[in-house]
């Protein structure tokens, strides 16, 4: 079965599954009624995957080690909000009509953040992406730390208190929706001809490049891809707490997805996706021991790399376990 | 009397205070098979790196079918027909033996970033027609059976192998192999020589190629170009430069006369 | 001009932190190539044993000698920073000589939150209040007020920075230090007992970073589990400023940093931004030595062979 159906089928049911489950108010036969709570993990475990599946393309798939993806989260985040907000606020006419009919206007916000973000995405990526290595960990690290500090510095953008007053159009549906988007994207372009560019940048960049292949020119199509689907979670993210502020993109935003990719063994999305979906339960069980959270986790952190650089769970789905390589 | 395909014309490369190639003319008509030969240190491989598009000549300039190279990237080569192979081998380590040769048949697909996420007939046809040509490519060259492994796998001259079909693979028409017989045994080496002859004969290649061992060297190359301390000292056949003092001088070192 | 002054002056003293800071990053590179992230959170681990140094000593010495209190509590800081430098690299780092360079990167960002999770735990994340260990005092010269701390932090950086010269030019562990920082391969063929030397290059490092996460609590007066992070990036931009792997370097691009950092500051409404840009000053800088000068302002270039 081709992957397209296979995604059409993924979007439908995932469709169907959060109108009959979340009890919307006009289906007389909603199922059952999940629990607010869950709900909620749910949303922000989707979310979580096309993040991590997003930085997965720049850094596992392109060997490009990126750590300022929450930048570009918030670049999404703050793109996005700010229309919705102005929208809502505006006395235009046909905006109203617009924003009344729901999902369409609420697709052309997220589109319009993760736009956004890919354009940030190819800003950041033209200069940073000719560096090799730690260097360019440390300059995107930089950039992140750069659109933190000229958002907080926005008092149009609610500069260091945050933006209120989001409407909240996230449900269960957008976040399943567009993580399976994210998924079927990354997924194809790599598992193609033209895919294999991706890795063999990663692997040689001058044997790439003697073969042919562009590598700059594939480093920014990953990076801008993941800047991309980092700003519709950024967007997503936004209209689901209703309160974003520039704390909640910083450094420690980036490693926390970077841990993911990790986990799951870069160049491997299912096992990505699979690690971001742990990370976010876990994140949610311990919540309770905020203290000891963050020390097991680095302590994990070390462990792992000194044990098992190929992630956790990346490994059963690769082809080849010897994912030192891919490090 | 074939067409001059590779032109080099006063070519200098300078790092800093040291020169590595000075003042080199050198030529390759389509479908010679060239080799480059000098002691360790005489600027084979700046050479060769000048003409695969990794430095810029300091002075003098690299034509390539009539088309200075000077500026352009160094991906764009491959696509203008030039290929080449590693001192070191530079597979990709985490690809396999077949995925490595798809990955030059990309400098010839028409499609890009859409087809691979449409996914429509059209571009299903067109990878299983570079899985076939790659798969085609590999059976030639005797590596068909290991198509699926990792590349890591395979022996080191089997590896070698899959780097010279790997370039092949990009229709090259000028193909640089850097010391591809390095490392060899006795039999592989002879393998090798075959190999290349039958390549430069069935794909109608011009070869340059650099290399240390003399046997392969003579036996398989038409003409011959002697580098020292990055000047070109001699150019001929095989015969007349093994009979050239030069050349003699620069491996062996001057005869001393001895009183009596 | 007055003002101009004032600002360079208190720009120096800043700059002489960061230079501390800069030169473990500087170092650690030179020898192993890698960027140690959790070398921030050294700086911050000296000020706080800084503070429970003081407390545990403070009873015992008498009053006058306030200023001796200081300097046991300075070295005694950095001795224990670079005990800390060393079991780190033991315990983390070596393990991964072999590996690419990536994994020890994230393994650095595991230490340093490792580091700055457990201060919190232990510290809880309020900031504490740094005491003065010799009485705050500032005079006025031709108009520019000086405080005697400030003046101490540049005499003393200036003092490390000359003992650390001798150190590396001078003494055999010093020159280890620069062969396996040249060819580390051919160092060890030599007779160089490389773990020796690393464990030597972390400890030194840290010893520095302390010192200057001391004269930085003194200059600002609090502690927090996390105010290594940003002094910590951004003495990694003043070590590449300089020239990462190169020493003077790192010295040099410290002091730049803290001048310009402060004058950007200082005549923020000239230059039409606000004052709160001042962290985005030391990305800016980074972003334009890697886009123009990669190697810095003292470093030399370095090509790959094919």
């Amino acid at each position: 079965m081709s992957s397209r159906l296979l995604l059409l089928i993924g979007l439908v049911l995932g469709g169907v599954l959060s109108f009959v489950f979340t009890g919307h108010p006009e289906a007389s036969w909603t199922v059952a009624q999940i629990d607010d709570y869950f709900l909620n993990v749910l949303i922000l475990v989707g979310i979580n995957v096309i993040l991590a599946v997003s930085l997965n393309m720049v850094n596992g798939y392109t060997g490009q080690f990126s750590l300022g993806h929450a930048g570009f989260m918030a670049v999404g985040a703050y793109a996005s909000s700010a229309l919705s907000i102005w929208v809502k606020g505006s006395s235009i006419e046909w905006l109203h009509v617009a924003q009344t009919s729901g999902p369409v206007s609420f697709l052309g916000t997220l589109l319009f953040g993760g736009v956004l973000a890919g354009v940030a995405g190819i800003l950041v990526g033209t200069p940073s992406l000719r560096l090799k290595g730690d260097y360019l960990a440390i300059v995107t690290l930089g950039f992140g730390e750069i659109i933190r500090v000229v958002i907080q510095n926005a008092e149009f953008l609610g500069g260091a208190r945050g933006l209120t007053g989001i409407p909240t159009h996230t449900t269960l549906g957008w976040t399943i929706g567009f993580s399976l988007v994210s998924i079927y994207v990354v997924r194809s372009l790599v598992k193609s001809n033209y895919g294999l560019g991706f890795m063999a940048v990663r692997d040689d960049e001058i044997a790439a490049e003697a073969m042919g292949v562009n590598a700059t020119r594939y480093k920014v199509t990953a990076f801008v891809l993941g800047a991309f689907f980092a700003g519709i979670a950024g967007g997503l993210y936004a209209h689901f707490i209703g309160y974003i502020s520039p704390e909640g993109f910083n450094f420690l935003k980036s490693v926390d997805v970077v841990v993911m990719v990790i986990l799951g063994g870069m160049g491997s999305t299912f096992g990505v996706t699979f690690s971001a979906v742990l990370l976010t339960v876990l994140n949610e069980v311990l919540r309770e021991t905020e203290q000891f959270r963050m020390i097991v986790f680095s302590l994990m952190l070390i462990v792992l790399m000194i044990w098992r650089p190929q992630g956790l769970i990346g490994g059963a789905f690769r082809r080849f376990s010897g994912g030192k390589r891919t490090l | 009397m074939s067409e001059c395909l590779l032109e080099l014309t006063g070519v200098t490369m300078r790092f800093g205070g040291l020169v590595a190639v000075q003042e080199v003319d050198f030529r390759v008509s389509e479908g010679e098979l060239v080799g480059l030969i000098g002691p360790n240190g005489a600027g084979k491989t700046t050479l060769f790196n000048l003409i695969s598009g990794v430095y810029t000549p300091t002075a003098g300039s690299v034509l390539f079918g009539g088309r200075n190279l000077e500026g352009q990237k160094t991906s764009a080569l491959a696509g203008l027909g030039i290929a080449r192979t590693f001192q070191n081998i530079r597979l990709f380590r985490s690809l396999t033996v077949l995925e490595n040769v798809c990955v030059a048949c990309n400098l010839h697909q028409r499609g890009g970033v859409l087809d691979a996420l449409w996914r429509g007939r059209r571009f299903r046809k067109e990878e299983e027609s570079y899985r076939q040509k790659a798969l085609e490519l590999l059976e030639m060259f005797g590596l068909g059976a290991e198509a699926d492994l990792p590349c890591e796998s395979l022996s080191y001259g089997d590896q070698r192998r899959l780097e010279i079909v790997r370039a092949v693979a990009t229709e090259p028409r000028l193909l640089l192999l850097d010391e591809p017989a390095a490392g060899m045994n006795a039999t592989e080496k002879l393998e090798l020589m075959r190999l290349i002859r039958f390549m430069q004969e069935r794909f109608k290649l011009a070869v340059l190629l650099v290399e240390h061992d003399m046997k392969v060297v003579m036996g398989i190359c038409q003409r011959v170009a002697v580098l020292e301390y990055g000047r070109k000292i001699a150019e001929g056949t095989p015969d007349q430069i093994q009979a050239n003092p030069q050349v003699i001088a620069a491996y062996l070192g001057e005869e001393i006369e001895r009183d009596a | 001009m007055g003002e101009l002054i004032q600002q360079l002056v208190n720009g120096l003293s800043l700059g002489a932190v960061y230079a501390l800071i800069a030169l473990g990053y500087t170092m650690v590179y030179g020898v192993l190539r890698f960027i140690n992230f959790a070398h921030g959170d050294v700086f911050m681990f000296g000020a706080f044993m800084g503070v429970c140094l003081y407390q545990w000593l403070k009873p015992i010495f008498p009053e006058q000698c306030g200023f001796l209190l200081g300097i046991v509590v300075l070295l005694g800081a950095m001795v224990l920073a670079a005990l800390l430098g060393i079991l780190l690299e033991r315990l983390a780092y070596k393990p991964l000589r072999a590996r690419p360079r990536i994994t020890v990167l994230i393994t650095a960002i595991g230490v340093s939150l490792f580091l700055e999770y457990s201060c919190q735990l232990i510290f809880g994340a309020a900031p504490k209040g740094f005491p003065s260990l010799i009485e705050s005092r500032s005079g006025a010269f031709w108009g520019v007020r000086v405080s005697n701390i400030q003046l101490m932090v540049v005499v003393v950086t200036a003092c490390l920075l000359l003992a650390l010269r001798g150190v590396v030019l001078r003494t055999r562990m010093g020159l280890a230090m620069r062969a396996v920082s040249l060819n580390p391969t051919a160092a060890t063929l030599m007779g160089v007992n490389l773990d020796r030397v690393i464990s030597f290059t972390f400890g030194l490092g840290s010893a520095l970073a302390a010192a200057g996460g001391i004269f930085y609590a003194s200059l600002y007066q609090a502690i927090d589990p996390f105010m290594g992070v940003l002094p910590g990036m951004k003495a990694f931009v003043a070590a590449v400023l300089g020239g990462i792997g190169v020493l003077p370097g790192a010295a040099l691009g410290g002091i730049l940093l803290g001048l310009i950092e402060t004058l950007v500051v200082g005549y923020s409404k000239n230059l039409g931004i606000s004052p709160s840009y001042r962290d985005a000053v030391a990305f800016v800088i980074l972003i334009l030595i890697l886009l123009f000068k990669p190697t810095g302002l003292l470093g030399k270039s370095q090509k790959e062979k094919v």
